[in-house]
């Protein structure tokens, strides 16, 4: 066994309201810059919907993520060794700026400098790469709200998991129904980038799991933009490197969370420790497609365990790390209650952001213009619910409806339980059998309810002091490490010649 | 002066820079090391200028680099017509796709107005100096034909005197000007690369090839003060590494004097022409001594008798040496008598030859571990490492008229009398018969 701490996340999806605040707390801090304009380290984008680059989720194009071999091996789908020496003068399984969309601002001078006349002057856009009028044809998140019609959601590639009759009747205009998936880096535990780096530049940090790129050893090869099947890298245009969420580590050394969950309106947002066994990493994600989300829960390890304990310690894991993960609300919510589950974990990467599947979208129902919800009825319900299982089960289960279904049921029940308790309209023998039938007991439905909407920023975030710098000086000197360790730049980033 | 600026100054100026500039890039600039990819702009015609080019060079380089390393092995290659033809066919080629692809590339850079955000200059001296490099190259090659025959005699040697810094450019002063033009060009292109994007061909991640696929740094103190047992797994790793490469090191060394005696074979023997005079002057010595020692055989083969000395030429104290019929030494001595004794001079201990002389004491001597043999009966004296005795040869007696007046088997056992008047004048012969006796 050997015990290594990651800090993971949680998105509660339920809570999500899809204001964006977060992507522009990204902005403003790291990608207001020349060459990154066009990158949204944290973007929410409206489910069903073909997402931020168009398409990420389909492979056949973009050959991201791990794929298992005939002989049973992981192998990275589209970069590997071979792969990447025949890819280097031209990478044909790229995105390239139309994918994502040309970024704009507009001439807002034109509004001050504009002569005299009868017309009020306009402020037109103009492209942030040339300078020049353009005409704007896609932004970061041009489907937002499904944009009033199932244009884009109808692209969607979950929706190829579904029948014919189920793709029509989600699309009804009665039943049409959508879901935000906010997006940020998974700083996976077996990252398709770092594997796929030709020049070794994307690193997983050993003690927190961060995954970093050094900008001074990346040489801009970008078959990591292709090998992340999340399609969280992205390639500054500008300089010449290719760039990606750092979960603010300059922020989370400091004890304060990351921007975007520190800025997150609905606080869908957790973070804490997780445990997991390197050691099993590989065979867990080997694992056939539908069994994937158990095999992912395998590799992480009980903080409350003696034994994993024993092992955190003899791997040099900090006391506040053991008594960090010991308290995380992701273990809470990933493996005790088991009610948030990865994003396309038959990517094989390992991701270490779950999020809690909504349920409002799956039990909401419209009849004659009312929305009503059947508490009778429910599980019955779940089978033929307007946003189908089967496409949450493409999201979060690998395909697999049954992880999803568990999770359903525990959060229905929850809600049960806390209806029979606050407004007493349903039975007691109702909720005892629902949440028998969530494997739930009701001390565990309190609990999640409290840490779902009771949640202090305290509750939410619970991480222990990560003192790199501290750490480094002792073992190195700062100036030696500054180039490995991704401290930051010494040098103005700019195109080279 | 001209020429010693462009073929002289100007290459080691290029090569100085583009080494020195390019370590200071990668240790000082790291940040401005990049590959420059625009595929992210453009990519349609990317794939039409990048791949041709990328592909056309490669061949090329190999094409100019294999006949200056191995210009012998190349002049054996190309003296051979159907490969020259092949090769100049290759070359012409590749040179061709480098040119569509520069060509492109160029024109995209223009064509796109969000390339030309990212297009410095210094891209466009770059490729239009590579244009105009592969254009004289392809001039050169059509021009002059046969640049594969001709470069090992007139390029390849001034590009060797270049890097033994001994510049001689006698080699290029009489060449046409379109390849001097070509050569300065190239020295341009060397010159440029720490300054261009030129300097992303260093980039190669041959690294990745090797490396394991995960990478996870640490810098936590703890960590590496409590080594789990899969940190000494890579560690051990990154020995056998190591390791692997010393080994790898050492078979490289070894294959370098294998690929010598290779290139020894092709390249024939390195000799000035005085050693070899020498060499051969010796050979035909020992061919000669070779040939006396099978006239020697044959004529023991052939003749009953052999002639030894005439009697009055033999001392009792100095010994003749002739050789038996065995073909080993033998020594002729004269007795009390004044009769000739014929004795082998073949040590019975190890073989060496005895020496000729008897001493004061009558005793013959091997010199090579000091024994000592009676010269009348032959026999080894006390302390000797020879335990046998040299065994005495019979011989025959011929008067000048021919006619044998007496003879003494090895038995000792005499027979005639031969007149001691003309005893002097008689000749001594050692016979068959008695060797086959």
């Amino acid at each position: 066994m050997d015990v290594r701490a990651h800090v993971a996340m949680v998105f509660h999806l339920d809570k999500c309201i899809g204001c964006h605040t977060c992507s522009i707390a990204c902005k403003n801090v790291w990608t207001d810059r020349p060459g990154a304009e066009y990158m949204w380290w944290n973007n929410v984008e409206t489910k069903p919907g073909t997402g931020y680059p168009t398409q990420w989720e389909d492979q056949t194009n973009y050959q991201g993520g791990w794929k298992v071999t005939d002989q049973r091996e992981l192998v990275l789908r589209g970069q590997n060794r071979r792969n990447t020496v025949l890819k280097l003068f031209y990478n044909p399984n790229q995105p390239g700026l139309d994918d994502y969309y040309e970024p704009w601002t507009y001439r807002y001078e034109d509004l001050f400098n504009a002569p005299e006349g009868d017309d009020q002057p306009t402020a037109i856009p103009i492209s942030q790469i040339t300078g020049e009028p353009i005409d704007i044809e896609a932004g970061p998140n041009w489907d937002d709200d499904l944009s009033g019609s199932p244009v884009y959601a109808e692209n969607d590639p979950n929706l190829s998991r579904l029948t014919e009759d189920e793709r029509n009747a989600l699309f009804e205009v009665e039943r049409l129904t959508m879901m935000y998936l906010p997006r940020i880096c998974n700083h996976c535990v077996n990252p398709s980038c770092v594997a796929a780096c030709p020049s070794g530049a994307i690193y997983k940090r050993g003690e927190d799991g961060i995954v970093l790129i050094n900008q001074e050893v990346c040489r801009g090869w970008r078959a990591c933009v292709s090998a992340c099947p999340y399609k969280k890298i992205y390639y500054n245009w500008q300089t010449g490197k290719s760039e990606k969420c750092i979960l603010c580590y300059p922020r989370l050394e400091t004890g304060q969370a990351p921007a975007c969950f520190h800025s997150c309106v609905g606080r869908i947002r957790y973070m804490g420790v997780l445990f997991y066994d390197a050691d099993r990493l590989e065979d867990a994600m080997k694992a056939p497609e539908e069994s994937l989300v158990e095999s992912h829960r395998s590799v992480l390890l009980d903080p409350n365990d003696p034994a994993v304990i024993a092992g955190a310690k003899a791997n040099g894991i900090s006391p506040e790390f053991i008594e960090s993960a010991q308290k995380s609300p992701i273990w809470k919510y990933v493996m005790e209650w088991q009610v948030a589950l990865p994003l396309h974990a038959e990517f094989r990467t390992m991701p270490m952001l779950y999020y809690v599947p909504p349920l409002l979208p799956v039990m909401g129902r419209s009849g004659d213009g009312i929305y009503a919800h059947d508490t009778e009825e429910f599980f019955g319900h779940l089978q033929k619910a307007r946003l189908p299982i089967k496409y949450l089960a493409s999201l979060f289960g690998a395909g697999n409806t049954e992880v999803v279904e568990a999770a359903m049921k525990r959060l229905m029940a929850v809600r049960y339980f806390k209806r029979a308790e606050g407004v007493g309209d349903v039975d007691e023998d109702k909720v005892k059998r629902v949440l028998r039938e969530a494997q739930l007991t009701a001390e565990q439905a309190e609990a999640i309810y409290r840490l779902t909407s009771l949640c202090t920023v305290h509750d939410r975030y619970v991480m222990p002091p990560i003192q790199r710098e501290e750490a480094m000086t002792e073992s190195c000197s700062a100036e030696m490490c500054k180039g490995q360790c991704g401290l930051g730049t010494t040098t103005p980033p700019q195109r080279g010649a | 002066m001209f020429d010693v600026f462009f073929f002289v100054g100007l290459p080691y100026i290029a090569v100085f820079t583009m080494v020195a500039g390019t370590i200071y890039r990668f240790r000082k600039d790291r940040l401005g090391v990049s590959s420059l990819s625009s595929q992210f702009l453009e990519s349609k015609a990317l794939l039409w200028g990048s791949v041709p080019w990328h592909i056309g060079i490669a061949v090329v380089f190999l094409g100019h680099l294999i006949p200056l390393l191995a210009p012998g092995v190349w002049q054996a290659l190309v003296a051979r017509r159907a490969f020259l033809i092949t090769i100049e066919t290759l070359g012409s080629c590749a040179a061709s796709l480098c040119l569509v692809g520069l060509v492109i590339l160029a024109i995209r850079r223009f064509a796109s107005s969000k390339l030309q955000t990212v297009t410095t200059a210094m891209d466009l001296v770059v490729v239009n100096l590579l244009i105009a490099q592969v254009v004289l190259g392809l001039g050169v090659a059509t021009a002059h034909r046969w640049g594969a025959v001709w470069s090992t005699g007139t390029t390849t040697p001034y590009l060797w005197s270049l890097l033994r810094f001994n510049p001689d450019v006698s080699y290029v002063a009489e060449l046409p000007a379109l390849v001097r033009v070509h050569l300065v060009g190239a020295f341009v292109v060397f010159l440029l690369v720490p300054f261009s994007r030129l300097v992303h061909m260093f980039s190669l991640p041959l690294e990745y090839l090797f490396r394991p696929p995960q990478k996870v740094v640490w810098a936590n103190p703890r960590r590496l003060l409590h080594a789990h047992a899969a940190v000494a797994a890579m560690e051990s790793r990154r020995l056998f590494l190591k390791a692997s490469f010393g080994l790898a090191g050492a078979g490289a060394l070894l294959s370098v004097g294998v690929f010598d005696k290779f290139l020894g074979f092709f390249r024939g023997p390195r000799m000035t022409p005085d050693e070899e005079a020498k060499l051969l002057k010796t050979r035909l010595d020992r061919l000669q001594l070779t040939v006396e020692e099978r006239e020697l055989e044959l004529e023991r083969i052939r003749s009953e008798q052999i002639f030894v000395a005439k009697v009055g030429e033999l001392s009792p104290k100095d010994g003749k040496y002739f050789i038996d019929y065995k073909m080993r030494p033998a020594l002729a001595f004269r007795d009390e008598q004044g009769l000739p004794r014929l004795i082998s001079a073949k040590c019975t201990h190890l073989g060496c030859t005895v020496a000729s002389s008897v001493d004061s004491t009558n005793r013959l001597l091997c010199p090579c571990h000091m024994s000592y043999f009676d010269v009348k009966s032959g026999a080894p004296l006390e302390g000797s490492p020879a335990k046998a005795p040299l065994p005495l040869l019979g011989w025959i007696l011929v008067d000048p008229n021919g006619k044998t007046v007496a003879s003494q088997g090895p038995d000792g056992k005499l027979e005639g009398k031969p007149d001691p008047a003309t005893l002097d004048v008689c000749s001594v012969y050692i016979a068959k018969q008695y060797e086959e006796a």
